[in-house]
Protein backbone atom coordinates (compact mmCIF):
# COMPACT_ATOMS: atom_id res chain seq x y z
CA UNK A 1 0.00 0.00 0.00
CA UNK A 2 1.74 3.38 -1.46
CA UNK A 3 -1.83 5.38 -1.46
CA UNK A 4 -0.69 7.13 1.92
CA UNK A 5 -3.38 9.96 2.91
CA UNK A 6 -1.25 11.89 4.49
CA UNK A 7 2.76 12.56 5.50
CA UNK A 8 4.38 14.24 8.52
CA UNK A 9 6.99 16.35 8.48
CA UNK A 10 8.94 18.64 10.66
CA UNK A 11 8.39 22.52 10.50
CA UNK A 12 9.61 25.53 11.93
CA UNK A 13 7.17 28.60 12.29
CA UNK A 14 8.33 31.95 13.26
CA UNK A 15 5.29 33.38 15.09
CA UNK A 16 4.42 36.56 17.26
CA UNK A 17 4.70 35.97 21.16
CA UNK A 18 3.02 37.47 23.45
CA UNK A 19 4.63 38.08 27.07
CA UNK A 20 2.16 38.52 29.76
CA UNK A 21 3.51 40.33 32.30
CA UNK A 22 0.09 41.33 34.56
CA UNK A 23 -3.32 40.34 33.50
CA UNK A 24 -6.31 43.50 34.46
CA UNK A 25 -8.38 42.83 31.52
CA UNK A 26 -9.11 46.07 30.88
CA UNK A 27 -5.91 47.74 30.64
CA UNK A 28 -4.74 44.96 28.92
CA UNK A 29 -7.79 45.06 26.26
CA UNK A 30 -7.09 48.84 26.05
CA UNK A 31 -2.98 48.08 25.85
CA UNK A 32 -3.55 45.52 23.06
CA UNK A 33 -6.21 47.59 21.16
CA UNK A 34 -3.12 50.59 20.55
CA UNK A 35 -0.67 48.26 19.59
CA UNK A 36 -3.00 46.40 17.08
CA UNK A 37 -4.16 50.00 15.76
CA UNK A 38 -1.03 50.87 15.05
CA UNK A 39 0.07 47.93 12.73
CA UNK A 40 -3.37 46.27 12.12
CA UNK A 41 -2.31 44.43 8.68
CA UNK A 42 0.72 43.39 10.69
CA UNK A 43 -1.02 41.80 13.71
CA UNK A 44 -3.86 39.96 12.09
CA UNK A 45 -2.13 37.96 9.86
CA UNK A 46 0.48 36.72 12.68
CA UNK A 47 0.23 33.53 14.84
CA UNK A 48 0.37 34.21 18.61
CA UNK A 49 1.86 32.42 21.27
CA UNK A 50 0.81 33.24 24.65
CA UNK A 51 3.85 33.00 26.59
CA UNK A 52 2.40 33.34 30.70
CA UNK A 53 4.78 34.91 32.65
CA UNK A 54 2.22 35.15 35.78
CA UNK A 55 -0.08 32.89 36.64
CA UNK A 56 -3.62 32.71 35.53
CA UNK A 57 -7.06 31.75 36.56
CA UNK A 58 -8.88 29.58 34.39
CA UNK A 59 -11.36 32.53 34.10
CA UNK A 60 -8.71 35.04 33.40
CA UNK A 61 -7.04 33.04 30.75
CA UNK A 62 -10.33 32.46 28.74
CA UNK A 63 -10.83 36.22 28.96
CA UNK A 64 -7.24 36.76 27.59
CA UNK A 65 -7.43 33.98 24.53
CA UNK A 66 -11.38 35.86 23.76
CA UNK A 67 -9.68 39.00 23.56
CA UNK A 68 -6.69 38.52 21.73
CA UNK A 69 -9.30 36.98 19.14
CA UNK A 70 -11.54 39.93 19.49
CA UNK A 71 -8.76 41.74 17.60
CA UNK A 72 -8.01 39.65 14.82
CA UNK A 73 -4.97 37.83 16.70
CA UNK A 74 -4.63 33.84 16.43
CA UNK A 75 -3.70 32.49 19.11
CA UNK A 76 -2.18 29.11 18.66
CA UNK A 77 -0.19 27.98 21.82
CA UNK A 78 0.50 28.96 25.06
CA UNK A 79 4.10 28.82 27.59
CA UNK A 80 5.44 29.50 30.72
CA UNK A 81 2.93 29.47 33.77
CA UNK A 82 0.17 26.80 32.48
CA UNK A 83 0.42 25.11 35.87
CA UNK A 84 -3.88 24.43 36.59
CA UNK A 85 -4.45 25.82 33.33
CA UNK A 86 -4.71 22.29 30.86
CA UNK A 87 -8.16 21.43 30.81
CA UNK A 88 -9.07 25.50 29.87
CA UNK A 89 -5.90 25.58 27.54
CA UNK A 90 -7.28 21.96 26.12
CA UNK A 91 -11.18 23.18 25.62
CA UNK A 92 -9.80 25.94 24.02
CA UNK A 93 -7.96 24.16 20.99
CA UNK A 94 -4.65 25.46 22.16
CA UNK A 95 -1.30 24.11 22.32
CA UNK A 96 0.84 23.63 25.71
CA UNK A 97 4.37 24.06 24.16
CA UNK A 98 5.71 24.78 28.01
CA UNK A 99 8.53 22.22 27.25
CA UNK A 100 9.12 23.04 24.05
CA UNK A 101 12.49 24.66 22.74
CA UNK A 102 12.27 27.62 21.17
CA UNK A 103 15.40 28.48 19.07
CA UNK A 104 15.40 26.79 15.76
CA UNK A 105 18.73 24.54 16.21
CA UNK A 106 16.64 23.37 19.62
CA UNK A 107 13.28 22.65 17.18
CA UNK A 108 15.10 19.64 15.49
CA UNK A 109 15.81 18.02 19.31
CA UNK A 110 13.23 15.29 20.52
CA UNK A 111 11.10 17.57 23.37
CA UNK A 112 9.84 16.04 26.24
CA UNK A 113 6.36 16.25 25.70
CA UNK A 114 4.62 13.54 23.17
CA UNK A 115 3.09 15.54 20.70
CA UNK A 116 2.93 14.98 17.05
CA UNK A 117 5.38 17.14 15.81
CA UNK A 118 7.74 16.03 18.31
CA UNK A 119 7.17 12.36 17.06
CA UNK A 120 7.59 13.67 13.20
CA UNK A 121 10.28 15.29 14.06
CA UNK A 122 12.48 12.53 15.68
CA UNK A 123 11.22 10.35 12.79
CA UNK A 124 12.46 12.87 9.94
CA UNK A 125 15.49 13.47 8.72
CA UNK A 126 17.13 16.22 9.12
CA UNK A 127 16.70 18.42 6.77
CA UNK A 128 19.42 20.49 4.97
CA UNK A 129 18.76 24.48 5.24
CA UNK A 130 17.08 25.58 1.74
CA UNK A 131 19.27 26.17 -0.68
CA UNK A 132 19.36 29.43 -3.16
CA UNK A 133 17.33 27.39 -5.66
CA UNK A 134 14.27 27.07 -2.98
CA UNK A 135 13.75 30.76 -1.91
CA UNK A 136 10.59 31.83 -3.01
CA UNK A 137 11.27 34.78 -5.31
CA UNK A 138 11.06 38.40 -4.15
CA UNK A 139 7.92 40.00 -5.30
CA UNK A 140 9.03 42.76 -7.43
CA UNK A 141 6.55 45.71 -7.63
CA UNK A 142 7.22 48.58 -10.45
CA UNK A 143 4.50 51.02 -10.00
CA UNK A 144 4.59 53.35 -7.29
CA UNK A 145 2.62 52.28 -4.19
CA UNK A 146 -0.07 54.72 -3.47
CA UNK A 147 -1.47 55.77 -0.86
CA UNK A 148 -4.95 53.69 0.86
CA UNK A 149 -2.81 51.07 -1.32
CA UNK A 150 -1.04 47.56 0.43
CA UNK A 151 1.49 44.99 -0.39
CA UNK A 152 2.69 42.40 0.26
CA UNK A 153 5.41 39.76 -0.29
CA UNK A 154 3.74 36.53 1.68
CA UNK A 155 7.07 33.86 2.05
CA UNK A 156 9.61 36.80 0.40
CA UNK A 157 11.67 39.77 0.17
CA UNK A 158 9.63 42.38 -1.67
CA UNK A 159 11.48 44.85 -3.94
CA UNK A 160 9.89 48.51 -4.79
CA UNK A 161 11.53 50.17 -7.75
CA UNK A 162 9.14 53.10 -7.26
CA UNK A 163 8.41 54.97 -4.67
CA UNK A 164 6.13 54.32 -1.45
CA UNK A 165 3.66 56.80 -0.84
CA UNK A 166 2.18 58.68 2.27
CA UNK A 167 -0.96 56.14 3.76
CA UNK A 168 0.30 53.42 1.93
CA UNK A 169 1.65 50.37 3.32
CA UNK A 170 4.30 47.81 2.22
CA UNK A 171 4.82 44.29 4.38
CA UNK A 172 7.02 41.40 3.47
CA UNK A 173 7.68 38.22 5.43
CA UNK A 174 11.30 38.97 4.64
CA UNK A 175 12.96 41.94 3.44
CA UNK A 176 12.07 45.12 1.97
CA UNK A 177 13.58 46.95 -0.54
CA UNK A 178 12.68 50.52 -2.04
CA UNK A 179 13.94 51.83 -4.70
CA UNK A 180 12.31 55.38 -4.55
CA UNK A 181 11.26 57.56 -1.30
CA UNK A 182 9.84 55.64 1.41
CA UNK A 183 6.87 57.88 2.74
CA UNK A 184 4.45 55.41 4.06
CA UNK A 185 4.83 52.39 5.80
CA UNK A 186 7.13 49.68 6.01
CA UNK A 187 6.94 46.74 7.88
CA UNK A 188 9.45 43.55 6.98
CA UNK A 189 9.70 40.28 8.96
CA UNK A 190 6.15 40.73 9.56
CA UNK A 191 6.10 36.82 10.85
CA UNK A 192 8.51 37.57 13.39
CA UNK A 193 11.89 37.59 11.38
CA UNK A 194 13.81 39.19 13.19
CA UNK A 195 17.04 39.30 10.52
CA UNK A 196 14.80 40.97 8.15
CA UNK A 197 15.26 44.57 6.99
CA UNK A 198 14.20 47.70 5.41
CA UNK A 199 16.29 49.31 2.39
CA UNK A 200 15.23 52.35 0.95
CA UNK A 201 16.77 55.30 -1.69
CA UNK A 202 15.46 58.38 0.42
CA UNK A 203 14.03 57.70 3.82
CA UNK A 204 10.82 59.94 5.00
CA UNK A 205 8.92 57.37 6.36
CA UNK A 206 5.41 57.55 8.74
CA UNK A 207 6.46 54.07 10.48
CA UNK A 208 9.02 51.25 9.98
CA UNK A 209 8.71 48.19 12.05
CA UNK A 210 10.72 44.72 12.03
CA UNK A 211 9.48 41.79 13.71
CA UNK A 212 6.72 43.62 15.08
CA UNK A 213 8.97 46.12 16.76
CA UNK A 214 8.18 49.30 15.47
CA UNK A 215 9.27 53.04 15.05
CA UNK A 216 7.37 56.12 14.08
CA UNK A 217 7.67 59.36 12.24
CA UNK A 218 9.28 61.24 14.42
CA UNK A 219 12.38 58.99 15.72
CA UNK A 220 12.83 58.40 12.13
CA UNK A 221 13.12 62.03 11.32
CA UNK A 222 16.02 62.10 13.85
CA UNK A 223 18.24 59.95 11.55
CA UNK A 224 18.93 59.54 7.92
CA UNK A 225 16.27 62.02 7.14
CA UNK A 226 15.52 61.75 3.36
CA UNK A 227 18.67 59.62 2.97
CA UNK A 228 19.44 56.56 2.03
CA UNK A 229 19.11 54.26 4.65
CA UNK A 230 18.77 50.75 5.83
CA UNK A 231 16.51 49.88 9.34
CA UNK A 232 17.02 46.57 11.31
CA UNK A 233 16.95 45.09 14.60
CA UNK A 234 19.66 44.44 16.85
CA UNK A 235 18.98 42.85 20.67
CA UNK A 236 15.21 44.46 20.60
CA UNK A 237 15.87 47.88 19.21
CA UNK A 238 15.63 48.94 15.71
CA UNK A 239 18.81 50.69 13.89
CA UNK A 240 18.67 53.45 11.25
CA UNK A 241 21.81 53.73 9.39
CA UNK A 242 22.97 55.42 6.57
CA UNK A 243 23.68 53.69 3.50
CA UNK A 244 26.41 55.01 1.18
CA UNK B 1 -9.60 55.31 -32.07
CA UNK B 2 -11.69 56.97 -29.76
CA UNK B 3 -9.91 58.31 -26.87
CA UNK B 4 -11.42 58.47 -23.56
CA UNK B 5 -9.99 60.84 -20.97
CA UNK B 6 -11.37 61.29 -17.56
CA UNK B 7 -10.40 64.60 -15.94
CA UNK B 8 -10.24 63.68 -12.03
CA UNK B 9 -8.60 64.53 -8.89
CA UNK B 10 -9.77 62.74 -5.06
CA UNK B 11 -10.58 66.45 -3.89
CA UNK B 12 -13.53 68.36 -4.86
CA UNK B 13 -12.64 72.21 -6.29
CA UNK B 14 -9.82 71.78 -7.71
CA UNK B 15 -10.50 73.04 -11.01
CA UNK B 16 -11.86 69.56 -12.74
CA UNK B 17 -14.50 71.08 -14.40
CA UNK B 18 -13.27 74.31 -15.36
CA UNK B 19 -10.49 71.87 -16.70
CA UNK B 20 -12.89 69.76 -18.40
CA UNK B 21 -14.26 72.69 -19.77
CA UNK B 22 -11.76 74.20 -21.24
CA UNK B 23 -9.81 71.16 -22.57
CA UNK B 24 -12.44 69.81 -24.21
CA UNK B 25 -13.02 73.42 -26.24
CA UNK B 26 -9.50 73.12 -27.30
CA UNK B 27 -9.44 69.93 -28.52
CA UNK B 28 -12.41 70.69 -30.82
CA UNK B 29 -10.38 73.78 -31.79
CA UNK B 30 -7.66 71.98 -32.99
CA UNK B 31 -10.24 70.48 -35.06
CA UNK B 32 -11.00 66.82 -32.94
CA UNK B 33 -14.78 66.07 -32.87
CA UNK B 34 -15.13 65.88 -28.58
CA UNK B 35 -17.24 65.46 -26.43
CA UNK B 36 -17.28 66.27 -22.58
CA UNK B 37 -19.62 64.45 -20.21
CA UNK B 38 -20.55 65.31 -16.62
CA UNK B 39 -20.30 62.31 -14.29
CA UNK B 40 -20.80 64.69 -11.10
CA UNK B 41 -24.70 63.33 -11.07
CA UNK B 42 -26.75 65.79 -8.55
CA UNK B 43 -24.68 68.82 -8.83
CA UNK B 44 -24.45 69.42 -12.61
CA UNK B 45 -21.66 72.52 -13.09
CA UNK B 46 -20.59 71.47 -16.59
CA UNK B 47 -23.45 73.08 -18.35
CA UNK B 48 -23.02 75.85 -16.29
CA UNK B 49 -19.11 76.68 -16.97
CA UNK B 50 -20.23 75.68 -21.12
CA UNK B 51 -22.99 78.40 -21.09
CA UNK B 52 -25.45 76.23 -22.14
CA UNK B 53 -27.56 74.90 -18.94
CA UNK B 54 -30.94 76.66 -20.81
CA UNK B 55 -30.41 73.85 -23.32
CA UNK B 56 -30.52 71.20 -21.30
CA UNK B 57 -33.55 69.01 -21.57
CA UNK B 58 -32.49 65.12 -21.44
CA UNK B 59 -29.48 64.64 -19.73
CA UNK B 60 -27.09 61.54 -18.93
CA UNK B 61 -29.37 59.76 -17.26
CA UNK B 62 -32.37 59.56 -19.48
CA UNK B 63 -29.77 58.01 -22.17
CA UNK B 64 -28.63 55.01 -19.87
CA UNK B 65 -32.55 54.67 -18.77
CA UNK B 66 -33.29 54.66 -22.58
CA UNK B 67 -35.70 57.37 -21.67
CA UNK B 68 -34.56 59.75 -24.51
CA UNK B 69 -31.40 58.82 -27.44
CA UNK B 70 -28.02 60.14 -27.35
CA UNK B 71 -29.15 62.20 -30.44
CA UNK B 72 -31.46 63.88 -28.08
CA UNK B 73 -29.49 64.38 -25.14
CA UNK B 74 -26.06 65.72 -26.78
CA UNK B 75 -26.19 69.43 -26.70
CA UNK B 76 -23.69 70.99 -29.63
CA UNK B 77 -21.74 73.43 -28.66
CA UNK B 78 -22.85 77.30 -30.27
CA UNK B 79 -19.88 78.54 -29.97
CA UNK B 80 -17.20 75.91 -30.94
CA UNK B 81 -17.34 73.56 -33.70
CA UNK B 82 -16.85 69.90 -33.36
CA UNK B 83 -17.83 70.45 -29.58
CA UNK B 84 -20.62 68.65 -27.69
CA UNK B 85 -21.65 68.31 -24.26
CA UNK B 86 -23.74 65.44 -22.67
CA UNK B 87 -24.95 67.18 -19.50
CA UNK B 88 -25.66 65.58 -15.69
CA UNK B 89 -29.03 65.33 -13.80
CA UNK B 90 -29.36 67.11 -11.10
CA UNK B 91 -32.46 65.04 -9.79
CA UNK B 92 -30.71 62.23 -9.76
CA UNK B 93 -28.14 60.31 -7.34
CA UNK B 94 -25.22 58.94 -8.07
CA UNK B 95 -26.54 55.52 -7.85
CA UNK B 96 -27.87 56.25 -11.65
CA UNK B 97 -25.08 55.61 -13.27
CA UNK B 98 -24.41 51.89 -13.92
CA UNK B 99 -21.46 50.38 -15.56
CA UNK B 100 -23.18 48.46 -18.23
CA UNK B 101 -25.27 52.24 -18.76
CA UNK B 102 -21.98 53.82 -18.90
CA UNK B 103 -20.64 51.46 -21.38
CA UNK B 104 -23.24 51.87 -23.66
CA UNK B 105 -23.34 55.30 -23.90
CA UNK B 106 -19.62 55.33 -24.29
CA UNK B 107 -19.45 52.47 -26.86
CA UNK B 108 -22.15 54.53 -29.02
CA UNK B 109 -20.29 58.09 -28.40
CA UNK B 110 -17.07 55.99 -30.01
CA UNK B 111 -18.24 55.58 -32.72
CA UNK B 112 -18.71 59.56 -33.25
CA UNK B 113 -16.26 61.11 -31.49
CA UNK B 114 -12.27 61.38 -31.36
CA UNK B 115 -11.85 62.55 -27.61
CA UNK B 116 -14.70 61.68 -24.85
CA UNK B 117 -13.79 63.78 -21.80
CA UNK B 118 -14.93 62.59 -18.89
CA UNK B 119 -15.51 65.05 -15.55
CA UNK B 120 -15.42 63.25 -12.33
CA UNK B 121 -17.41 64.06 -9.65
CA UNK B 122 -15.12 64.66 -6.51
CA UNK B 123 -14.36 61.45 -3.89
CA UNK B 124 -12.77 58.43 -4.68
CA UNK B 125 -16.05 56.34 -4.41
CA UNK B 126 -18.75 54.90 -6.60
CA UNK B 127 -19.08 58.05 -8.47
CA UNK B 128 -15.38 58.87 -9.06
CA UNK B 129 -14.31 55.26 -9.91
CA UNK B 130 -17.30 54.99 -12.63
CA UNK B 131 -16.20 57.77 -14.47
CA UNK B 132 -12.53 56.72 -14.64
CA UNK B 133 -13.64 53.25 -14.97
CA UNK B 134 -13.17 52.90 -18.90
CA UNK B 135 -10.55 55.75 -19.06
CA UNK B 136 -7.48 55.42 -21.42
CA UNK B 137 -5.97 58.48 -20.01
CA UNK B 138 -6.45 60.33 -17.06
CA UNK B 139 -5.69 64.18 -16.68
CA UNK B 140 -5.45 64.30 -12.68
CA UNK B 141 -5.74 68.05 -11.28
CA UNK B 142 -3.98 68.81 -8.19
CA UNK B 143 -4.01 72.09 -6.70
CA UNK B 144 -0.14 72.50 -5.23
CA UNK B 145 -1.14 71.95 -1.65
CA UNK B 146 -0.70 69.08 0.75
CA UNK B 147 -4.76 67.20 0.89
CA UNK B 148 -4.54 67.87 -2.55
CA UNK B 149 -2.08 66.13 -3.75
CA UNK B 150 -2.71 63.43 -0.93
CA UNK B 151 -6.41 63.13 -2.66
CA UNK B 152 -4.36 62.54 -6.26
CA UNK B 153 -2.12 60.27 -4.89
CA UNK B 154 -4.97 57.99 -3.63
CA UNK B 155 -6.83 58.38 -7.09
CA UNK B 156 -4.17 57.30 -8.95
CA UNK B 157 -3.53 54.14 -7.17
CA UNK B 158 -7.68 53.42 -7.90
CA UNK B 159 -6.74 54.19 -11.59
CA UNK B 160 -4.17 51.35 -11.66
CA UNK B 161 -5.85 48.99 -9.98
CA UNK B 162 -9.40 49.56 -10.27
CA UNK B 163 -9.90 50.39 -13.69
CA UNK B 164 -11.06 48.71 -16.63
CA UNK B 165 -7.89 48.58 -17.93
CA UNK B 166 -5.84 47.99 -15.27
CA UNK B 167 -8.29 45.06 -14.66
CA UNK B 168 -7.22 43.87 -18.07
CA UNK B 169 -3.31 44.18 -16.95
CA UNK B 170 -2.81 47.40 -18.79
CA UNK B 171 -2.10 50.65 -17.67
CA UNK B 172 -3.72 54.21 -17.79
CA UNK B 173 -1.52 57.12 -19.22
CA UNK B 174 -1.68 59.53 -16.39
CA UNK B 175 -0.88 63.70 -17.05
CA UNK B 176 -0.35 65.79 -13.82
CA UNK B 177 -2.36 69.28 -14.36
CA UNK B 178 -1.54 71.65 -11.87
CA UNK B 179 -3.78 74.35 -11.44
CA UNK B 180 -4.71 77.60 -9.32
CA UNK B 181 -1.10 77.80 -9.31
CA UNK B 182 0.23 81.33 -7.47
CA UNK B 183 4.22 81.37 -7.96
CA UNK B 184 4.07 84.22 -5.80
CA UNK B 185 2.66 81.50 -2.65
CA UNK B 186 4.99 79.16 -3.45
CA UNK B 187 7.96 81.75 -3.37
CA UNK B 188 6.62 82.64 0.26
CA UNK B 189 6.14 78.65 0.92
CA UNK B 190 2.56 78.64 1.47
CA UNK B 191 2.45 76.70 -1.60
CA UNK B 192 4.35 73.72 -2.92
CA UNK B 193 6.24 73.97 -5.91
CA UNK B 194 5.91 72.20 -9.13
CA UNK B 195 9.20 70.49 -8.35
CA UNK B 196 7.73 69.53 -5.02
CA UNK B 197 4.20 68.16 -6.24
CA UNK B 198 6.16 66.47 -9.62
CA UNK B 199 8.56 64.60 -6.90
CA UNK B 200 5.86 63.20 -4.98
CA UNK B 201 3.49 62.20 -7.46
CA UNK B 202 5.83 61.25 -10.27
CA UNK B 203 4.10 61.25 -13.48
CA UNK B 204 4.58 63.50 -16.10
CA UNK B 205 3.57 66.83 -16.03
CA UNK B 206 0.90 67.98 -18.68
CA UNK B 207 0.66 71.70 -17.55
CA UNK B 208 0.37 74.40 -15.15
CA UNK B 209 -2.41 76.41 -14.80
CA UNK B 210 -1.68 79.87 -12.69
CA UNK B 211 -4.48 81.21 -10.17
CA UNK B 212 -6.07 83.51 -12.27
CA UNK B 213 -9.45 86.10 -11.75
CA UNK B 214 -10.04 85.36 -15.63
CA UNK B 215 -11.48 82.12 -14.42
CA UNK B 216 -14.08 83.01 -12.25
CA UNK B 217 -15.08 85.78 -15.15
CA UNK B 218 -14.88 83.07 -18.00
CA UNK B 219 -17.67 81.13 -15.78
CA UNK B 220 -19.62 83.84 -14.79
CA UNK B 221 -20.16 84.40 -18.46
CA UNK B 222 -20.55 80.54 -19.18
CA UNK B 223 -17.63 81.01 -21.52
CA UNK B 224 -14.81 77.96 -20.88
CA UNK B 225 -11.50 80.38 -19.93
CA UNK B 226 -9.35 78.78 -22.87
CA UNK B 227 -11.46 81.37 -25.19
CA UNK B 228 -10.10 84.14 -23.57
CA UNK B 229 -6.80 83.99 -25.25
CA UNK B 230 -5.85 87.40 -22.94
CA UNK B 231 -5.97 85.47 -19.96
CA UNK B 232 -2.60 83.63 -18.88
CA UNK B 233 -5.18 80.72 -17.53
CA UNK B 234 -6.44 80.46 -21.01
CA UNK B 235 -3.10 80.62 -22.56
CA UNK B 236 -2.12 77.70 -20.16
CA UNK B 237 -5.22 75.85 -21.08
CA UNK B 238 -4.23 76.12 -24.34
CA UNK B 239 -0.35 74.77 -24.45
CA UNK B 240 -1.71 72.10 -22.00
CA UNK B 241 -4.35 70.89 -25.32
CA UNK B 242 -1.17 70.90 -27.64
CA UNK B 243 0.83 68.88 -24.94
CA UNK B 244 -1.73 66.43 -24.87
CA UNK B 245 -1.95 66.39 -28.92
CA UNK B 246 1.68 65.13 -28.74
CA UNK B 247 3.83 69.22 -29.42
CA UNK B 248 6.24 69.66 -27.14
CA UNK B 249 5.61 72.65 -25.30
CA UNK B 250 7.34 75.04 -22.94
CA UNK B 251 5.80 75.50 -19.23
CA UNK B 252 5.02 79.25 -19.00
CA UNK B 253 3.72 81.46 -15.74
CA UNK B 254 5.91 79.25 -13.01
CA UNK B 255 7.70 82.29 -12.02
CA UNK B 256 6.09 85.56 -9.86
CA UNK B 257 5.40 88.69 -12.43
CA UNK B 258 8.27 90.97 -11.74
CA UNK B 259 7.24 94.35 -10.30
CA UNK B 260 7.89 97.20 -13.05
CA UNK B 261 10.86 99.54 -12.97
CA UNK B 262 8.39 102.31 -11.35
CA UNK B 263 6.40 100.33 -9.09
CA UNK B 264 9.34 99.34 -7.72
CA UNK B 265 10.96 102.76 -7.25
CA UNK B 266 7.82 103.58 -5.59
CA UNK B 267 7.55 101.27 -3.45
CA UNK B 268 4.08 100.31 -4.62
CA UNK B 269 2.80 96.88 -4.50
N1 LIG C 1 -6.94 78.60 -12.30
C1 LIG C 1 -7.90 79.08 -11.48
N2 LIG C 1 -7.83 80.32 -10.97
C2 LIG C 1 -8.78 80.78 -10.14
N3 LIG C 1 -9.87 80.10 -9.79
C3 LIG C 1 -10.03 78.85 -10.27
C4 LIG C 1 -9.04 78.26 -11.15
N4 LIG C 1 -9.47 77.01 -11.46
C5 LIG C 1 -10.66 76.84 -10.83
N5 LIG C 1 -11.00 77.94 -10.12
C6 LIG C 1 -12.20 78.12 -9.29
O1 LIG C 1 -12.29 77.07 -8.34
C7 LIG C 1 -13.61 76.70 -8.12
C8 LIG C 1 -13.77 75.21 -8.35
O2 LIG C 1 -13.54 74.90 -9.70
P1 LIG C 1 -14.23 73.67 -10.42
O3 LIG C 1 -13.69 73.59 -11.79
O4 LIG C 1 -15.71 73.72 -10.28
O5 LIG C 1 -13.64 72.49 -9.53
P2 LIG C 1 -14.11 70.96 -9.40
O6 LIG C 1 -14.83 70.59 -10.64
O7 LIG C 1 -12.81 70.22 -9.24
O8 LIG C 1 -14.94 70.86 -8.17
C9 LIG C 1 -14.46 77.52 -9.05
O9 LIG C 1 -15.00 78.61 -8.35
C10 LIG C 1 -13.47 77.99 -10.10
O10 LIG C 1 -13.86 79.23 -10.64
MG1 LIG D 1 -16.81 69.72 -10.87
Amino acid sequence: MTDTCFRMKGTTLTSIVLEVIGFEPDKFESQLADKVASAPQFFTRSSLILHLATGLSATEFELLVALCRKFNLQPMAVRGETEGLKNTINDLGLADVSQSKFTESTLKSPSSSETEEAVAAQKTPVSKPPSAAQLKPAKVVSRPVRSGQQVYAEGSDLVITAAVSEGAEVLADGNIHIYGTLRGRALAGVKGNAQARVFCQSLDAELVSIAGQFIMHDKVKAACWKQPAQIYLEEDTLRIEPIA
Amino acid sequence: MAKIIVVTSGKGGVGKTTSSAAISTGLALSGHKTVVIDFDVGLRNLDLIMGCERRVVYDFVNVINKEASLTQALIKDKRTKNLFILPASQTRDKDALTIDGVQAVLDELKKEFEFIICDSPAGIEQGAQMALYFADEAIVVTNPEVSSVRDSDRILGILQSKSMRAEQGKSVKEHLLLTRYNPTRVESAEMLSVADVEEILAIPLLGVIPESESVLKASNQGQPVILDEEANAGQAYADAVKRLLGETVEHRFLEAEKKGFFQRLLGGK
